[in-house]
């Protein structure tokens, strides 16, 4: 089997979506900065998105997964619109965006 | 347009009448801003919420899916159809009399609620994932903006940014699960997944559950059952009261929908009327009544140390969801039953419980228990109406609460092997009765040192009342609802 060959196997799409996975986990667990932890949630989203057409072209033999995908990436962009603007009015207030900063709801 | 084009419609009715009162509603307000000083919003909402559940009643005929079975059309799901309705014009009410919201954001919170209330009623009827994913997705990117109502105060940005950042990490880890549940099973509908996993039970990989619990995690963000329940009090506190009052009930009970409908659709078979068992090698119960107890544990053990009354209302939330979920344990009838029947009396006391604190909120400018003390002498109405919605959360018999606990608890009895759970929820309802009878105690055993006249719109006496009302009547006339709640679950596809 030659990297040609495993290039285009689902083995190689998998890898490549739990890589993304795996670094968005860890960008959502190490940022502070509010945008930051949004980029790793869209990678999350994005692996998933991988997930899905390589299952729908190597699994399913359907198109429901690209569909899926389609979905995930308007999805994401609504959200984002709204995560900005929230992020926005809360730098107008607090002038930073760091997730520590926001503290004062506790026990 | 093909036959079958106008039957999906025709079973789509509620939904596009709740559109059309959105658009409505939208257009109004772009065009005639001066309505937003009116009553023309509210009756809008309330008229179109009561055409939608005319509209649902209308197509409550028979069991099928529709949409090339995206979405299911039963009982189950057109009894959470009304409930969110209902929810949604209780709320716009509530919203109307709050001072919280100026009179400019009244409509905005109108128009925030109708398309919450499209997702939560996809939701609660997706048979397939994808019409699962957009219905959460449309409850919670729409919420994390209801959240930021109060966009002048650091709380309510703190409470829209907290929402927003565990909102979205639990929905793209839950979407993660979907793609993983594709991959493994090929498809993306609850029927088919549910063949495939019971057929291929051996040498199941581990990946499977994590995807399961990955899902899991994502509903269980919107029901605020553990793991994910850690944001509740937080966004509840800092947002505004007809906002936590709408996230309370309306979200969860939809939460609480698509668990049931995924789970045992998708993870467990149907072997008689209103009987499931769930696939081999996993097992459902013990996983629900672990969940169940923590969730309980956590919300009320969290609760007693407090003194912001919206906060100990947001910790006894997730208690109750703890409750709700073990009448899942014995996955039959009986305890599917008594999760609707809970859910109806927690609409109507949980509801009245934050409408008090929103009002009392907007008087004194404060949440704090003191804010209470000797509310219940100086005005009777609000003392009267708030004892009896917390004696209904506590369980106290005479009270809607309580006939939802006896049957929570009964169903629990039938289920071998679930004694401890049962004795354990128990135990849980007494020590809430301790952080409620905090309150109780504020407002009738404590005097404050200046005496605020509280005096009350006749919109809040009258709704509050209308409120209290049935939450007592439920409590000693229950049966027509438990049969109602029978009926649906007998129904579910």
């Amino acid at each position: 089997m030659n990297i040609l060959d495993w290039a285009t196997s689902l083995q190689a799409y998998l890898v490549v979506g739990t890589c993304l996975f795996l670094l968005g986990v860890f960008a959502v667990l190490s940022r502070r900065n509010t945008i930051g932890i949004l980029l790793g949630i869209e990678l999350i989203l994005n692996a998933a998105g991988i997930n899905f057409v390589a299952f729908s072209k190597f699994r399913a033999a359907a198109i429901d997964g690209q569909v899926f995908t389609l979905f995930v990436i308007l999805i994401a962009a609504a959200e984002a619109a709204v995560a900005l603007a929230v992020i926005l009015r809360f730098y107008r207030l607090k002038e930073t965006i760091n997730a520590d900063e926001a503290n004062i709801l506790r026990n | 347009m093909t036959p079958e084009m106008m039957t999906n419609l025709k079973l789509f009715a509620p939904e596009i009448a709740l559109t059309f009162f959105l658009c409505t509603l939208f257009v109004y307000d772009a065009v005639l801003p001066s309505l937003r000083k009116t009553l023309f919003p509210l009756i809008v909402i309330v008229f179109g919420m009561g055409l939608a559940i005319w509209a649902t009643a209308d197509v409550a005929t028979g069991v099928q899916t529709y949409f090339s079975g995206m979405i299911a059309n039963d009982g189950f799901g057109n009894f959470f159809r009304i409930f969110f309705f209902a929810t949604a014009a209780i709320c716009a009410i509530v919203a109307y009399g709050s001072k919280e919201l100026e009179t400019s954001g009244r409509t905005e919170f109108g128009l925030l609620l109708l398309c919450i209330t499209f997702g939560l009623s996809l939701m609660a009827n997706a048979t397939h994932l994808l019409t699962l994913y957009i219905g959460i997705e449309t409850a919670s990117i729409l919420s994390f903006a209801m959240a930021g109502f109060a966009r002048h105060t650091l709380r309510g940005n703190e409470a829209s940014i907290k929402y927003l950042i565990f909102g979205a990490l639990s929905s793209g880890l839950m979407i993660y699960g979907f793609s993983l549940i594709y991959g493994y099973t090929g498809s993306l509908q609850y029927a088919e997944i549910g063949k495939y996993l019971t057929a291929h039970a051996d040498g199941r990989p581990l990946i499977v559950l994590f995807a399961l619990f990955l899902i899991y995690g994502g509903i269980a963000y919107k029901i605020s059952a553990f793991p994910m329940h850690f944001w509740t009090p937080d966004v509840y506190e800092g947002t505004t009261s007809p906002v936590a009052t709408f996230f309370s009930v309306g979200p969860k009970a939809a939460g609480v929908a698509a668990l049931i409908r995924f789970f045992l659709t998708a993870c467990a078979t149907k072997t008689g009327e209103g009987v499931w068992t769930s696939i081999p090698g996993l097992s459902l119960p013990n996983a629900v009544a672990m969940i169940a107890a923590v969730t309980m544990l956590i919300g009320n053990l969290s609760a007693i140390g407090q003194t912001n009354v919206k906060r100990i209302l947001a910790y006894s939330s997730i208690a109750h969801v703890g409750y709700i979920l073990m009448g899942l344990v014995g996955m039959e009838k009986t305890g599917l039953t008594a999760i609707l029947f809970y859910l109806v009396a927690y609409c109507l006391m949980n509801i009245g419980a934050f409408w008090v604190v929103g009002i009392v909120s907007d008087i004194k400018k404060s949440e704090d228990l003191s804010a209470f003390r000797g509310m219940g002498w100086s005005s009777p109405t609000l003392g009267v109406c708030m004892a009896v919605f917390l004696f209904s959360l506590t369980g106290i018999p005479m009270f809607s609460g309580f006939i939802g606990k006896f049957l929570l608890f009964g169903a629990l009895l039938k289920a071998p092997g679930f004694l401890w759970l049962a004795i354990f929820g128990v135990l849980n309802s007494v020590v809430s009765l301790y952080y409620y009878s905090k309150i109780l105690k504020a407002m009738y055993f404590e005097r404050d040192e200046q005496v605020v006249a509280l005096d009350l719109l006749p919109l809040h006496r009258a709704g509050l009342v209308l409120l209290a009302i049935p939450t007592v009547v439920l409590g000693l006339f229950f049966g027509p609802v438990i049969e109602f709640a029978e009926k649906a679950v007998l129904s579910f596809l």
